[in-house]
This record gives structure tokens, C-alpha cells and sequence, in this order.
């Protein structure tokens, strides 16, 4: 993993169109601001990990286990 | 014009070009870009989000507002604007289904939900409080029958 010391308000760039920023540090957070082109989608890690991890187990799904009629509240 | 799916679920499927939705992003972690709704019928309460691209690739999805009456999805406008959708009222909003041998043990994800808006995708977070990765999808029915 590259290393890289920033301070606030100093930036970072990925390529040319993605900027990472510092905005501030304070006690044990860092805020961070991101400018990133539309096509790439940014996401907090631990939410990223478990909607892929949720995405992966719902692709597993047998329709043999999917009722066909429920019973739905309405 | 139609595309043919071959599902390793569901055999040959004759999927018109109208049916095809692009998710330019893909699904988070699972990638592919188009992708076709499959259900049973015009009620059913699970549909099949089928990857084009992947004849295995596939999740069942279903309307939130079925099993999670007062579920809301909030996105920044900024991202609504990243993603072009304009208004609510043409987007369709599904979340995905992990399936299980027994009933209660059903989840869907409410807090990466799909949007289809125009022939377009995408899962999206949900900022909204209260959007657990893991709702019981059971848990309201079972309260109700409890309750009666």
C-alpha cells in the first residue's frame, strides 16, 4: 500500500478527474472530501463489504425455495 | 428485437429489447451490465434480477413497500443527479432477497436498494435511518399472526 502523509486542505489525486482531500483532522477522525467522476462510485468501506457480501448470498438463491404465494400483509 | 437468455435456472428465456435494463455501474461486488427482471407473474412476490451477461447470475428481488410498509429510501440530490433520476414517481424501487430454507430466516437488504428508472439501474446506499442490511423479511407477518 502507497503511504502518503497529507495535511489539511492538502489533496491527492488519483489519475487526472479523482481528488481525495484532507479536510480535517481532529482527535482520532479525519473528515475527507472525494471529487470523483459519475462512473466512479465511492462508498464507505464496511457498507461496500457487506452489501457485496449480501449480494453474493442472495445470488446463491434456488428458486425451488422462493414460495410462489405469501403470506403478505396487505 | 429480443435477446436469449440461457439461465442456468430457468433454461431459455426470450428476453425483448425493451426488457433489458442497463446497470451501467453493475450490482456492488457482482459486476455485469445488463440485466432483465424475470417473475412468474404480474403479482408475484419475488422477481429475478437475471444478469445478461452471466447465464448463473441471478437475485430475487421484491417490492419493499410488501413486506416494510413505512420503509423510505433518502438519496443526496447530488447522487439522485449523478444517477439522472428525476422524480420518484417513475423509478421503481426493489431490494434484493437472501433466500434460506426456512421462512423466517428471509432477509433483504434495505440499505442497498435497486432503482430502475428508464431502462436503467442501480443499487444504490440508502441514507435513510433505520435500513438494515438484514430485515427479516417474516418477522411482520409473524407478529401479525401472533397477534390474531
Amino acid at each position: 500500500m502507497l503511504i502518503i502523509t497529507r495535511r489539511p486542505g492538502e489533496k491527492i489525486m488519483l489519475g487526472d478527474d479523482t481528488v481525495i482531500e484532507v479536510i480535517e483532522v481532529s482527535g482520532s477522525s479525519v473528515r475527507i472530501g472525494i471529487d470523483a467522476p459519475r462512473s466512479l462510485p465511492v462508498y464507505r468501506e464496511e457498507i461496500w463489504r457487506s452489501v457485496k457480501e449480501e449480494n453474493a448470498a442472495a445470488a446463491q438463491a434456488d428458486p425451488q425455495v422462493l414460495p410462489n404465494d405469501l403470506p403478505v400483509s396487505k | 428485437m429480443s435477446v436469449t437468455l440461457q439461465s442456468t435456472r430457468f433454461g431459455e428465456v426470450e428476453i425483448p429489447d425493451e426488457a433489458v435494463i442497463d446497470f451501467p455501474l453493475g450490482l456492488i461486488g457482482l459486476g455485469g451490465s445488463r440485466y432483465t427482471l424475470l417473475a412468474r407473474s404480474d403479482d408475484a412476490a419475488f422477481v429475478w434480477l437475471h444478469s445478461l451477461d452471466d447465464p448463473a447470475l441471478a437475485l430475487p428481488l421484491t417490492n419493499p413497500w410488501r413486506f416494510f410498509d413505512s420503509y423510505e429510501v433518502e438519496i443526496a440530490d447530488d447522487e439522485a443527479e449523478r444517477l439522472g433520476i428525476e422524480s420518484d414517481d417513475d423509478t421503481a424501487v426493489y431490494v434484493t432477497v437472501r433466500a434460506a430454507e426456512s421462512l423466517e430466516d428471509f432477509s433483504a437488504n434495505l440499505r442497498a436498494p435497486i432503482l430502475v428508472n428508464n431502462g436503467l439501474g442501480h443499487q444504490v446506499i440508502n441514507q435513510a435511518p433505520d435500513a438494515p442490511v438484514r430485515a427479516p423479511l417474516f418477522s411482520t407477518v409473524n407478529e401479525e399472526e401472533r397477534a390474531a
